[in-house]
């Protein structure tokens, strides 16, 4: 068992000195001329205009937990609706108290103004 | 068709109802009749409570929903310990409640959800079963750690909560995800069949990661620094709640995986340096680290971080007396630190403060909750004849026993450290002047909570034979 290790161990050795080899390379081998404009970040989007630590609406957030809820109840449903009549009264009962748990938990989201836009 | 043997899980299947029932009334009923919620806790809990106690002695058990769930003495007594640790913090935390600045309907709710995550992490038979239940409980200790959405520190302690319980719960998944690639299951006896007594990194790897994962939860050196920042910045009674419950929760499940799939394994005696080693650091750096604390919360999270440590010399004597020792010991823990957390909130709702040199003359001004302090904070620190010296008796001499001389001293040695800063809050209570503070009288359900936590620790203490005898049955369901 310990053996087949011994290859991980060849790998990780391997994935780590290769970044090292090819940044180190350039050091060495390429002339270093910095000015201000090859220092600025490259490609990474534009510069911002004005404070970037501005808040979000959390209402998005909220909408997507009460969809993905649902989401999940219905990945439930449809394999419970096609073997539905094989499974029986105990399928049925087990179904009804998970949606009514559901059910509970959407009134109090309802009501505690979760799908109001502010 | 297959049969569920749904009586095995009749407290978990009650809890989850009275958890709908009371977000429902939250709900229905009118901002200013909310005062109802407490009693209808109250005994919604205290129902349970009676059925569990019932099924500890008379129950039928045997492992449920095939072999996913353990119904046994072992998950009943943390049942019992989990429902009596909610019940006090729901009494002790009446006036409390009632003063959040924005009262939602929630906050009982909530709190009973969280006894379901820890009861279903007490019974998992399975890992899988056992990380939803640690799940449904840190969850919602996420979301009542930051409860008072206008306070900063409870605000931040939430966040902080959220972030790093993340961080351990996907390196406990990590270490699950490898016990499953390595035995093909997460059923805890089929793993223990699948693991054998051999030993390999992969599989120390995957014990080391669980370890973490169950580190994080008992805040166990080195991964106790969230402790004390959200002790001191969660509302009090969510904090006595996270500092018992949720670490007995978290003992029970690590007590199961280790000595049930891990007992045939090596790696208790190799990783089991590992665990001395971290149970010392725990009792050292908690008991060090809590003498300079000025405020009352962040001394009884670094308290909470030495009992943690305490309760991990039980674990590690891995023998019927070492798991013996760790129920007693938390069942006791519970009184103890429920009776301290009890005046603290009660202290900290009454003066704006927590700091400790605000309770100068506590005595005089409120000689029951001084008392109820004095005795709680000595259970803690293993003064006979109160509680915690059984308790404490019973884990050092069982780790003895299996022939771990020197934890065994270190953990005498950290105790009567601990004295010097347990006393040092009842020498500010006793000694301290308290000009121009007001008198505290204590009324109502939180006086209750309060004697009740103090008796029963001074019960235990003189007469521990009913709670050990309990906790030796249940210590024997487990490991038979």
């Amino acid at each position: 068992m310990s053996n087949n290790f011994a290859a991980v161990g060849i790998l990780l050795i391997f994935a780590i000195a290769l970044p090292v080899i090819m940044m180190l390379m350039p050091k060495i081998l390429a002339p270093n001329k910095p000015h201000k404009e090859k220092l600025t970040t490259y490609e990474c989007g534009n510069e911002t205009i004005g404070r970037t630590w501005i808040g979000f609406k959390s209402n998005y957030f909220l909408y997507a937990l009460v969809f993905t809820a649902f989401d999940v109840e219905t990945v439930f449903l449809y394999p419970w609706a096609l073997t539905f009549r094989k499974l029986g009264t105990f399928a049925f009962v087990e179904m009804f108290i998970f949606i009514v748990i559901l059910l509970v938990g959407f009134w109090y989201a309802w009501k505690e103004g979760a799908l109001e836009w502010m | 068709m297959q049969t569920f043997n749904f009586l095995a899980i009749t407290p978990e299947i009650a809890v989850a109802a009275l958890t709908l029932i009371l977000l429902a009334m939250g709900l229905l009923i009118p901002d200013g009749a909310r005062k109802g919620m407490m009693p209808l806790t109250v005994f919604g809990l205290l129902g349970i409570l009676g059925y569990t106690v019932y099924d500890f002695f008379f129950g039928k058990m045997g492992p449920a929903f095939q072999g996913m769930y353990f119904h046994d003495a072992f998950a009943d007594f943390f049942k019992m310990l989990f429902l009596v640790a909610a019940l006090l913090v729901v009494l002790s935390s009446g006036e409390y409640v009632q003063k959040f600045p924005a009262y939602r309907g929630d906050f009982y709710a909530l709190l009973v959800a969280a006894i379901l995550g820890m009861m279903l992490m007490a019974g998992a038979a399975d890992l899988l079963t056992f990380y939803v239940g640690l799940e449904l409980m840190t969850i919602t200790f996420y979301i009542l750690v930051g409860y008072m959405p206008h306070d900063g520190r409870s605000s931040e302690a939430g966040i902080k909560y959220l972030v790093l319980g993340a961080a351990s719960s996907a390196i406990l998944l990590y270490g699950i995800s490898f016990i499953y690639g390595l035995t093909g299951s997460t059923q805890l006896y089929q793993v223990a069949m699948g693991l054998g007594s051999k030993v390999n990194p992969p599989v120390i790897l995957a014990t080391v990661f669980v370890l973490a994962g169950f580190g994080f939860k008992i805040s166990l050196v080195p991964f106790h620094m969230w402790a004390p920042d959200i002790y001191e910045g969660a509302p009090t009674p969510v904090t006595a709640f996270l500092a018992v419950a949720s670490k007995a929760a978290a003992f029970a499940a690590l007590i199961r995986v280790y000595l049930v799939t891990l007992e045939n394994q090596s790696f208790a005696q190799t990783g089991i340096a590992l665990l001395l080693i971290l149970a010392s650091l725990t009792m050292i750096i908690g008991n060090l680290v809590a003498i300079p604390q000025k405020n009352i919360k962040r001394l009884l999270a670094f308290s909470s971080v030495a009992q943690a440590g305490y309760l991990m010399v039980g674990v590690i004597a891995e023998s019927v007396p070492g798991v013996k020792g760790v129920l007693f010991y938390a069942m006791i823990y519970v009184f103890a630190n429920m009776g301290a957390f009890a005046v603290a909130t009660y202290i900290g709702q009454a003066q704006g403060s927590d700091e400790i040199r605000d309770y100068a003359g506590l005595a005089r001004r409120s000689p029951l909750a001084a008392a109820v302090m004095t005795a709680s904070v000595l259970s803690l620190a293993g003064i006979p004849p109160l509680a915690g010296f059984v308790g404490k008796f019973y884990l050092f001499s069982a780790v003895m026993d299996t022939g771990y001389q020197a934890i065994a001293y270190i953990g005498f040695v950290m105790s009567m450290v601990s004295v010097y800063y347990y006393l040092s809050i009842v020498k500010v209570m006793y000694l301290g002047e308290g000009e121009g503070l007001p008198d505290i009288p204590v009324r109502g359900a939180a006086k209750f909570a309060m004697v009740f936590a103090m008796l029963i620790t001074l019960f235990v203490g003189i007469y521990p034979s009913p709670l050990a005898q309990m906790a030796m049955a249940a210590a024997n369901s487990l490991l038979q």
